[in-house]
């Protein structure tokens, strides 16, 4: 039989004293500055991005199965869009006809599109539209080509009426469609929320590595350091293993939180900045459309859970892995597989940002390690079904469950262990018969 | 119930402990009772188990098999701050103060800070160093340092204290400060087991002792039935001009055991009369300064049981003449 301690008060000690330690460092100041001013930068990026894009030329398919409608829109549409910009300078749209929707779309496949548009005129003589967007294009782009439909639709309208007059106007419809992408095939998004959310995307997966891999190692580090100081050997007799990990993943955690909270501020701040800025340096005519609008609350919640259970699952590993070894260079070694793991999860992430394997992404947002980044990702940028999520975020809660149990076990065997590393046997005897 | 049950009800009682790690035995059914209020010494070679077996006492290590109990319950039922352990590798967090980390200690078992924090204040002035309060620990000395991990451990009043080699690395102020707290923690009602390699401070403190050896004890109870156990008789003798005692060949049953500048030390076999030892110095027409029948010495007693010396590593090992020449 084994003494069985109740989780608190001492697990909230432990978080405390781990807390106040991380946040009180050096390290903890200067890193937090660094990581602030990165992702300034970062939330600055379509600033940059446009000051890039002023020059270049979006290159859009146009079809419609009325040669007559694909012409005036490839001849008016053109017009409309390119009718401000700097002289000198390249027209910022080229349309160019299609010879079927297929060929339109394939086009931005083989990269000779960034977009492509489509419009059909309906039985009641509406036009009904649909925009397939492709990766290259900017937000600010496609909402102008959006607004450029219903300019077509008024010509249209004023011809047609001329021809037959007394028929009311119909407001045109349009469907965005995402081309490529993890929502390739999904029901469309409005372009101009699909370009910020990929902004966010990026945002969030670099944050969640960061939370993740950097928090984790703190985690594991921390306990090592315990280990080297010998400090190790009277607390182990104070609080129970269980006590220790869940506290020190919290207090590390809460600590991880405050930096987290210290450098989303000032970035989210420069995102709700970047239009104004971006009218100030460029003019009216090239404002950015803000990313933010995407950060809906339930995403945010979404994201905010996710954050949690990941950092839970990782660190719990962590604090496992900085047990087994007794020296802080041997850490990163120990350490290596889960760093790898993590990677594994952030390059997925990368690949649902930029269109990567459907089926395999699918796959890998339910895995519970790669889950914080690639359901995340699939969420910012994708449709996902709620019982998706559900099965997600259950697997990812049933395998904490089961790492506590595991991370404590090996913690407890793992912390005596000095000027020796535990091997495989070791591990597993520790979690079939803990102390 | 008896008196022996009573006995063992108020004890620290272990009870063939067992444990294994892999295919190395470090328990062997190891079994010994702890008087409570009593300085208990728990004696043995490095690696005869004295740390696994602390360690389990404490619920750090769980036994292959065997018991431990406490006033009468298992020691896993009991909560932790019956216990206060002081390890022998010594450790503390070292950018906290001492009075933070005071406080944090005591407050895993359960004493509030604000009396935690006073009585951590309150002991750093009876060890002379109430300064401390506010300094990191790397900003003291590892024998300071030690100083504050047995604060560490009695902080919470603990009804048990095991100590592992609690004296190495003190200075002599230090250990006689130590001692002295031991001491009054045991006039207090406390009681402590601890280890130690210094059969001097056990003779000195401990009213019983276990001897361990590769996972069992091999003696054990009160010092003075040890020795006597042991079946032997000394004498200690001390002669002006004279610290080789040469002579002492011709007296038959006895044998130089432990000669000394001061005194000498002579085991006496069984029926030899101590006082034929005092005949032949006066016959010899010695200044005798000090003669002394007494029972074997604890460290005696320990290379008896156990074959070396407690420190045998801590000496130099005999060096074949080859391999010196070579």
């Amino acid at each position: 039989m084994s003494r069985s301690d109740p989780l608190m008060p001492n697990t909230l000690i432990v978080a405390r004293r781990e807390y106040l330690d991380r946040v009180r460092s050096r390290m903890f100041h200067v890193s937090t500055i660094v990581l602030a001013t990165l992702a300034v930068l970062v939330a600055f990026i379509p600033i940059f991005a446009k000051a890039v894009d002023r020059g270049t030329t979006t290159r859009v398919a146009v079809y419609s199965s009325d040669p007559q409608l694909r012409a005036t829109i490839v001849a008016n549409l053109g017009t409309f869009l390119n009718q401000q910009h700097d002289p000198g300078r390249a027209d910022p749209y080229a349309l160019t006809a299609a010879s079927s929707e297929d060929a339109a779309r394939q086009s931005i496949d083989q990269g000779a599109a960034d977009a492509a548009l489509v419009g059909e005129r309906a039985p009641t003589g509406r036009l009904d539209f649909r925009f397939y967007t492709g990766e290259g294009i900017a937000a600010d782009r496609s909402q102008l080509i959006n607004v450029g439909t219903f300019f077509i639709a008024i010509l249209d309208y004023t011809s047609l009426n001329r021809r037959a007059p007394g028929q009311a106007f119909t407001f045109p419809t349009l469907e965005t469609v995402a081309a490529s992408g993890p929502s390739t095939g999904a029901a469309p998004l409005d372009s101009a929320d699909f370009a910020g959310r990929r902004i966010l995307g990026i945002v969030f997966v670099v944050l969640i590595f960061i939370i993740l891999v950097i928090y984790g190692m703190w985690v594991a580090a921390g306990v090592v350091a315990e280990k080297t100081s010998r400090v190790m050997e009277l607390i182990i007799s104070a609080a129970s293993a269980r006590q220790l990990v869940i506290g020190k993943v919290l207090g590390i955690g809460a600590a991880g939180a405050t930096q987290y909270v210290a450098v989303l501020v000032p970035s989210l701040l420069a995102l709700g900045l970047e239009n104004r800025i971006a009218t100030a340096l460029f003019g009216p005519g090239d404002a950015i459309s803000p990313s933010l609008v995407a950060l809906a609350p339930p995403l945010v919640l979404a994201y905010g859970a996710y954050f949690v259970l990941g950092f839970a699952l990782y660190a719990l590993i962590y604090a496992a892995a900085g047990s087994l070894v007794s020296r802080p260079e041997d850490l990163q070694v120990m350490a290596l597989p889960l760093s790898l793991i993590a990677i594994g999860g952030y390059f997925q992430a990368v690949l649902a940002l930029s269109g990567g394997t459907a089926g395999f992404i699918r796959f890998a947002s339910y895995v519970p390690f790669w889950s914080p980044f690639v359901m995340m990702t699939r969420l910012t940028v994708g449709r996902v079904e709620p019982g998706e999520l559900v099965l997600s975020y259950g697997l990812l809660v049933a395998t904490i469950a089961v790492t506590v149990v595991i991370a404590t076990r090996v913690y407890a065997a793992g912390v005596l262990l000095y000027g020796q590393r535990a091997g495989l046997r070791e591990v597993v005897e520790a979690v079939r018969h803990p102390a | 119930m008896g008196s022996t049950c009573i006995l063992r009800c108020v004890s620290l009682v272990l009870d063939g402990l067992s444990k294994r790690f892999g295919q190395v035995p470090a328990l062997d059914g190891l079994s010994f009772e702890a008087p409570r209020g009593q300085i208990f010494g728990f004696l043995g070679a490095n690696g005869a188990g004295k740390t696994t077996t602390m360690r389990i006492i404490l619920g750090v290590l769980r036994a292959d098999s065997g018991t431990i109990r406490w006033g009468g319950t298992l020691h896993d039922s009991l909560p932790r701050r019956v216990w206060g352990y002081l390890p022998e590798e010594r450790g503390l967090y070292p950018r906290m103060t001492i009075l933070e980390q005071l406080v944090y200690f005591a407050g895993l078992y359960g004493v509030p800070r604000d009396q935690a924090a006073r009585e951590a204040r309150a002991w750093l002035a009876r060890f002379r160093v109430p300064e401390f309060a506010d300094r990191r620990a790397d900003e003291l000395s590892k024998g300071n340092q030690q100083k504050v991990q047995f604060l560490a451990a009695v902080l919470h009043d603990p009804e048990v204290l095991l100590m592992d080699e609690p004296f190495t690395g003190l200075d002599p102020v230090n250990v006689a400060l130590l001692r002295e707290a031991f001491l009054e923690l045991r006039d207090r009602g406390k009681t402590i087991i601890f280890s130690t390699h210094q059969m001097d401070a056990v003779e000195a403190m401990c009213e019983s002792v276990a001897i361990t050896d590769r996972g069992r004890v091999v003696v054990g109870g009160p010092i003075r039935e040890v020795k006597r156990a042991a079946g032997r008789r000394m004498v200690r003798i001390s002669i002006d001009g004279d610290h080789r005692l040469e002579w002492l060949s011709e007296v038959p049953g006895t044998r130089l055991i432990r000669p000394g500048i001061d005194r000498t030390e002579v085991e006496l076999d069984a029926g030899v009369d101590p006082e034929a030892i005092l005949a032949a110095a006066i016959a010899r027409g010695a200044h005798i300064r000090h003669f002394e029948i007494a029972d074997p010495s604890l460290e005696q007693v320990f290379i008896d049981h156990v074959g070396r010396p407690a420190d045998e590593e801590l000496t130099l090992a005999t060096v074949p003449a080859e391999d010196s020449a070579a």
